[in-house]
This record gives C-alpha cells, sequence and structure tokens, in this order.
C-alpha cells in the first residue's frame, strides 16, 4: 500500500518538525476533523509549515468555535484566557449594559467571547480592522456565534459590529460610532527585528499586518505604535465613559508590560493600572482605568 | 399466567452468589395447601417481616410518646422519622388487611354453592398475589434506601495493561461494548481522551456517559478485565492472555453552584510546556493542562482538546469525578465502621471477569457466574446480564444487611 506508506512518512516528519507528542495530538486532531479534506493533504500541508489552525478551518477559543483563514491572525490561548478573565470580572446585565470596542478586531474572538457569555441584551460591541479579509471574518464568526451585526428591537440579543477602520489614522477618534465602556485591543506587537526569526508558521502564513508593533510607514522601533495612538484616543474627551466599570484593556508582547503601562498612564490619562499575568506567568495585559 | 406464590429465600453461598430464588407455583388450591399458604408466606419472609414489624412498632411508639405542639429538635427530628416511616406502615397495614381477608376467604372455597366457591376462589388468587408483592417487592423496596447516586453519570476509564498490543486491540473491542452499552441504556457517550496505538488498538480512552443510573450501572465494571484468545496478528495461533483495567469514576453536575468537592485555592493550575515569548510569537497549538490538588495530592492531565479552556473543564471535571469518587468510598467505610456492612466494594486491582474466546465463555470471578455468551457481550447486549447479576447481587447484600441489623 504505498499510499499508506506515505503518510508514515509524512507523519515522520511532523514529528520531526514538531515532536512526537505534539505530532500525535495534531494527527488525532486532523484525523477528527473529516469535514477538512482528507489525512494526507493535511498532512502534506503541516508538514509544510502551514498551521493546524487553518488547516482545520477552525480554533475553539472559549466555549466558542470560531472560523480561521489565512492570513487573518489565528486566535492565541493567551488572548483566550484573558478575555475569558475580563468575562468573569465585569458582569453587565440588561440594567447596567456595557458598550464594548475591540480595536484590531481580526477574527472578532474578543467581542464574540464577551457577546457570548455576558446576559443578553446587556452588551453592544463594535470591532475595528484594517483588513476587509478580517472585517468579513469577523462578521462570519459573529453569525457563526449567532451575534447579530445590528440592534434588533424585536428580540433582546448582544450585538457586535465589525467594520474597516485605521486605528493609527490621526482622524480615527472623530468618527466612532458612540462612547464606550471599555475599550479592548490585541494590537501587532512584534518588533522588526524579532519578526525575521518567527517560525515559519507565523512569519510566512499570518499577515505581517498583524504581527509588526511597528508598520512601515510610522517611525519607531519598540513595536508600540498602537499603543501610543490607542492611549491618545481614550485620552480625548467622549471617547470613554465615566463609570466605574469603565476601562482599557490592552494585550503586550512578552517585556512590553511595562512600557505600555507608562504609556497608559502619561498618554492615556489611565491613573489607575493593573498588569495581569498568562498562564504561562508572563506580564500579557495591560488594564488601565481613570480613577 | 399468574404468578400465585413468590417465595424468598435466601441461600447462603460463597461471598457473591446469596441469591433469592423467586419461585412460582400455579396449581389450582386443594383445602391441605391453602391451609398453610399463610404460614408458608409468613414464614418464607419471616426476616423481612419482623423487620417491618420492628420498624412499625418504633413509628407507633414515636407517635403515642409525641406532642401536639413540636417544639424542641428532638421533636423535629421524630416528626421526620414518623413521616419516614409512613410509607412502611401503610404496607403494613394492607399486608395485615390481606392477611386477615385470606383467612376469611380459606373457609369459602369449600363452600357448597358454587358461585360463592368461584367468587372464593378469585378472591383467593388475588389476595395471594398481593401478599407475595407484598413481600417481594413492596416490603424490600421501602427498606433498601434509594441509591444516592442515582443521578450521576459516569466518567469511564479503559488503560490497556499486560499484552502489549494485544490489550490495546482488546481495549479497542471493549471500548465498542460499552459506547454500545450506553447507546441501549439510552445514555449520552461522549470520548473525552483516546490514545491509539500503532498496531491499530486504543492504548488507553476516557469516555463520559451521561444520563440517569449511568454511573449506578457502570460501576461495577471497575477492575480487571482479562482477554484469553488468539491475537489476529499471531501466526503461530497460541493462545494469549493480555489484561485491560477499567475504572469508573461518579460525575457530579458540573454547574453545581457551590463546589463542595474542593475549594479553587486548593487547586494549582498547570500549563505544559514552555512557550517562548508566546502570544502572537507563537502559532502552535499548546493546550495541554495539568491540575494538582494539594490537600489529596491528586493530578489531571488534559491534553486532548484543541484549546486550554477545554482541557481545563474536562480536567476539572475529571477532578471533581476522582473527589467525588473517594468522598463516596470514604462513606461507604464510615458506614462498614458504624454497622457491619456486607456491601463490598470494588477492589480495582482485582480481577474481575475473563474474556475467553476459544470457549466462547465470559467469566465474572466476583459472581462466580459464567455465561456461554461472549458473542452476545462482544457484538450485542449481553453485557447487561453481568451487570443486572451485579446489580440484583448487590441489593440482595443491602436487604440482608438491613435484615441482620434490625
Ligand atoms: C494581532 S491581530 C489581533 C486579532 C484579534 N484581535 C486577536 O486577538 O486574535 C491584529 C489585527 O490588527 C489589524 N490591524 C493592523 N493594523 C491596523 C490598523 N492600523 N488599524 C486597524 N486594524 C489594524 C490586523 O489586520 C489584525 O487583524
Amino acid at each position: 500500500m504505498p499510499r499508506q506508506h506515505h503518510v508514515a512518512q509524512l507523519f515522520l516528519a511532523l514529528t520531526k518538525s514538531i515532536g512526537r507528542q505534539s505530532a500525535n495530538q495534531e494527527l488525532n486532531w486532523m484525523k477528527r476533523a473529516t469535514h477538512a479534506g482528507c489525512l494526507k493533504e493535511m498532512l502534506e500541508r503541516r508538514v509544510e509549515g502551514e498551521p493546524l489552525q487553518y488547516i482545520l478551518g477552525t480554533q475553539p477559543f472559549g466555549p466558542l468555535d470560531l472560523l480561521t483563514r489565512a492570513p487573518i491572525l489565528i486566535p492565541r490561548p493567551e488572548t483566550e484566557h484573558w478575555a475569558i478573565r475580563l468575562a468573569e470580572l465585569l458582569q453587565p446585565t440588561i440594567e447596567r449594559p456595557l458598550s464594548v470596542l475591540d480595536l484590531c478586531t481580526g477574527s472578532g474572538c474578543i467581542p464574540l467571547l464577551l457577546c457570548h457569555l455576558w446576559a443578553r441584551g446587556s452588551t453592544r460591541a463594535y470591532g475595528v480592522d484594517i483588513s476587509d479579509h478580517a472585517v468579513q471574518l469577523a462578521k462570519d464568526n459573529a453569525a457563526r456565534c449567532g451575534i447579530p451585526g445590528v440592534a434588533s428591537p424585536h428580540h433582546f440579543s448582544n450585538v457586535y459590529t465589525p467594520y474597516l477602520a485605521n486605528v493609527l489614522d490621526a482622524t480615527f477618534g472623530d468618527s466612532l460610532p458612540r462612547s464606550f465602556d471599555v475599550i479592548t485591543s490585541n494590537p501587532p506587537y512584534i518588533l522588526l527585528n524579532e519578526y525575521h526569526q518567527l517560525p515559519r508558521s507565523v512569519k510566512d502564513y499570518e499577515d505581517p499586518r498583524a504581527l509588526l508593533g511597528d508598520p512601515p510607514d510610522i517611525p519607531g522601533t519598540d513595536g508600540l505604535a498602537f499603543y501610543h495612538a490607542i492611549a491618545r484616543l481614550v485620552a480625548r474627551d467622549g471617547v470613554l465613559n465615566e463609570g466605574d466599570q469603565t476601562m482599557v484593556v490592552l494585550e503586550v508582547g512578552d517585556k512590553q508590560a511595562a512600557a505600555v503601562e507608562a504609556i497608559l498612564k502619561t498618554e492615556g490619562r489611565l491613573n489607575r493600572t493593573e498588569i495581569w499575568l498568562d498562564p504561562w506567568g508572563k506580564e500579557r495585559v495591560v488594564v488601565g482605568r481613570r480613577k | 399466567m399468574q404468578t400465585l406464590l413468590r417465595r424468598i429465600k435466601q441461600v447462603p453461598l460463597r461471598p457473591y452468589t446469596r441469591v433469592y430464588s423467586v419461585a412460582s407455583t400455579r396449581s389450582i388450591p386443594s383445602r391441605s395447601k391453602t391451609l398453610s399458604v399463610i404460614d408458608q408466606l409468613e414464614q418464607d419472609g419471616a426476616r423481612i417481616l419482623r423487620t417491618v414489624q420492628t420498624r412499625v412498632e418504633e413509628r407507633d411508639d414515636l407517635v403515642a410518646s409525641s406532642l401536639d405542639d413540636i417544639s424542641s429538635p428532638e421533636d423535629i427530628t421524630r416528626a421526620k422519622r414518623v413521616k419516614e416511616l409512613e410509607p412502611l406502615k401503610m404496607a403494613w397495614d394492607e399486608w395485615q388487611t390481606n392477611r386477615q381477608l385470606l383467612r376469611e376467604t380459606i373457609p369459602l372455597l369449600n363452600d357448597l354453592d358454587p358461585t360463592m366457591r368461584a367468587l372464593a376462589s378469585d378472591e383467593y388468587t388475588s389476595l395471594i398475589a398481593s401478599l407475595s408483592h407484598s413481600l417481594s417487592r413492596t416490603f424490600p423496596s421501602l427498606l433498601v434506601p434509594p441509591s444516592p447516586t442515582i443521578h450521576m453519570s459516569a466518567l469511564l476509564e479503559l488503560k490497556s495493561g499486560v499484552g502489549g498490543s494485544e490489550a490495546s486491540l482488546f481495549l479497542g473491542d471493549l471500548l465498542r461494548v460499552y459506547l454500545r452499552y450506553a447507546q441501549v441504556m439510552k445514555w449520552k457517550a461522549e470520548i473525552v481522551e483516546k490514545n491509539e496505538s500503532d498496531g491499530g488498538g486504543v492504548r488507553d480512552a476516557i469516555v463520559e456517559v451521561k444520563g440517569v443510573g449511568a454511573y449506578d450501572g457502570l460501576k461495577w465494571e471497575s477492575g480487571v478485565h482479562r482477554v484469553q484468545r488468539v491475537p489476529a496478528t499471531e501466526s503461530k495461533g497460541r493462545v494469549h492472555t493480555s489484561t485491560i483495567t477499567a475504572v469508573v469514576l461518579p460525575l457530579a453536575e458540573e454547574d453545581a453552584p457551590e463546589d463542595e468537592l474542593f475549594s479553587m485555592d486548593d487547586v494549582r493550575v498547570e500549563v505544559m510546556r514552555a512557550r517562548g515569548a508566546g502570544g502572537q510569537h507563537v502559532n502552535k497549538t499548546e493546550s495541554a493542562v495539568r491540575l494538582t490538588h494539594r490537600p489529596s495530592g491528586i493530578t489531571v492531565s488534559m491534553q486532548d482538546e484543541r484549546s486550554q479552556h477545554q482541557n481545563r473543564r474536562r480536567a476539572f471535571q475529571i477532578l471533581r469525578a476522582r473527589l467525588m469518587d473517594r468522598k463516596l468510598t470514604q462513606d461507604l467505610a464510615n458506614r462498614r465502621a458504624e454497622r457491619r456492612d456486607l456491601v463490598q466494594t470494588a477492589d480495582r486491582s482485582a480481577k474481575i471477569r475473563t474474556y475467553n474466546y476459544v470457549q466462547e465463555r465470559v467469566t465474572d470471578h466476583r459472581l462466580g457466574l459464567s455465561l456461554m455468551n461472549l458473542t452476545t457481550v462482544m457484538e450485542e447486549d449481553g453485557l447487561h446480564e453481568f451487570i443486572d447479576a451485579m446489580q440484583r447481587n448487590h441489593d440482595e447484600s443491602v436487604m440482608e444487611e438491613i435484615i441482620q441489623d434490625s
């Protein structure tokens, strides 16, 4: 049976690249995802370096099962972890609803998780991305999760509206649909010199615009361009609501937490800050509050 | 065909082979027989009847000594006990009434009037049926407490033991048996984790079986299962012996509001493997999770799901099941220390069953029961014969224990 021989060879190659245990697990997941195609093809793509999540076409995120589509960033477990923590921290109700703005929304994973976990009719969320493919994926994911894009007077539901815009644009803040209680973001934060060292499955498959913290047209090498822009945004009058639940929650890269904390304090006028660790013990999230 | 008389009899054999043999007589009553029918029933059910009577007397004493207004905690306990014993009192009254009626009916069986004789004979038949039903069903069901775990779902863990790839092949076979059994019982079975072995078998697997009675039914499967057969891979036709171990754990309701089994502060949650910079830098799936429950030292690792959240949920589910299992075992041990408890707990390292393919025979070593039904066990629903026998055996032990205690 030459065909089987081939699968075995591919599997061996995968074992060499990601280790025996991971290869075993991934093989199991591929076998289970029969809808995604034939095993041999999946293995071929994986051995080439394509991320498993693109091959399978989905990635679980908390209780959600989201679509993944190259080159839009695959939701990470670190993001899943803090998004669940945030969902547990704030528990809006119909009587005490929250408005959410997710900057650099990508697949829509963060606001969709909040909309899913929070009480019906308690959440009005928006998402912004510069990539129309990302906006489309976010819409598809919202539909998949049963979260509508427009509020309907006929039934209570949480609402999530992703739209196309450039967060770094100086005029971005002028066109916001409303003011917000919570602003979340997992903006691109990788440094250019780190970018070249990234594993192929990241560098060759995921959108560089989703990863690079210093976009080509912006000066800077510290990967913090988006944090400066976000801090300036939230400092503007009428962007953040006055309320005891009001907060800005930003994911950061390895060793960036202190710098981002400083940016939020000085440029963002958020006096009270807090750092959350990820499951691997890394400083992963900076939370800023006005008071 | 109607069962006129059910005799309940206890035949003490080896520890696990106590049985209630239920015999039925269908003969038309003759005078000499009829006279002794009540005596016969009372003699056979003597121990149960004595137990019931003691309880009813206890209730009557409580009623006699209780006051109209309930004030002290003792009064409340007493009132509760009276209420508990109410169904037994009613069943006892019914038994007494039927017994009296039967005494009055017997002389009429030989009445000169044929119409009267026919009526009496009908009456006689139905009274005997009621009396034997009281003895064989009503009293035992009121004496044996309802299973406290009846609503629990089960977590079934299968691990291959000795025998290498043949053990894994057999594990795969047994896994199918349990999945089919769950289906027949209308339980919902879901494979939580499954590690396939190179030879096409399954090295280990965890199955969640949801539904009322799932734990009570499957718990009898805990222990070592031994298979004797010629493996598909054996060219010389030699019989191999290999084993797999089954552990069945009780699954408490997942979203029970307050966890009485553990406090979150006692659980350490660890993610496996280092992840470098993590976040956007890495897109390799790292979803494995390990929990350590410090007070008990129980650790649970879960890596079969693609997200950490799912693995964490699964791991907590398994931790809860292990802790619940400990609690139940502890409860049983306490009970045993309190009263002489004949109900045996499964020793998980003990060999419970042998599947002999050559002889088409399945033997349950606890029951001392061998059935030539290997094919129906492996391919159809033959398993229920063993599970039912274990359940019956258990109920009888409980009954016996209750009778001996009173
Ligand atoms: C790291 S990804 C985060 C995606 C998603 N929020 C998540 O956590 O998986 C960053 C996203 O920001 C978007 N992006 C990059 N530059 C942007 C800009 N100037 N304005 C708005 N979105 C931008 C990218 O298209 C990408 O989807």
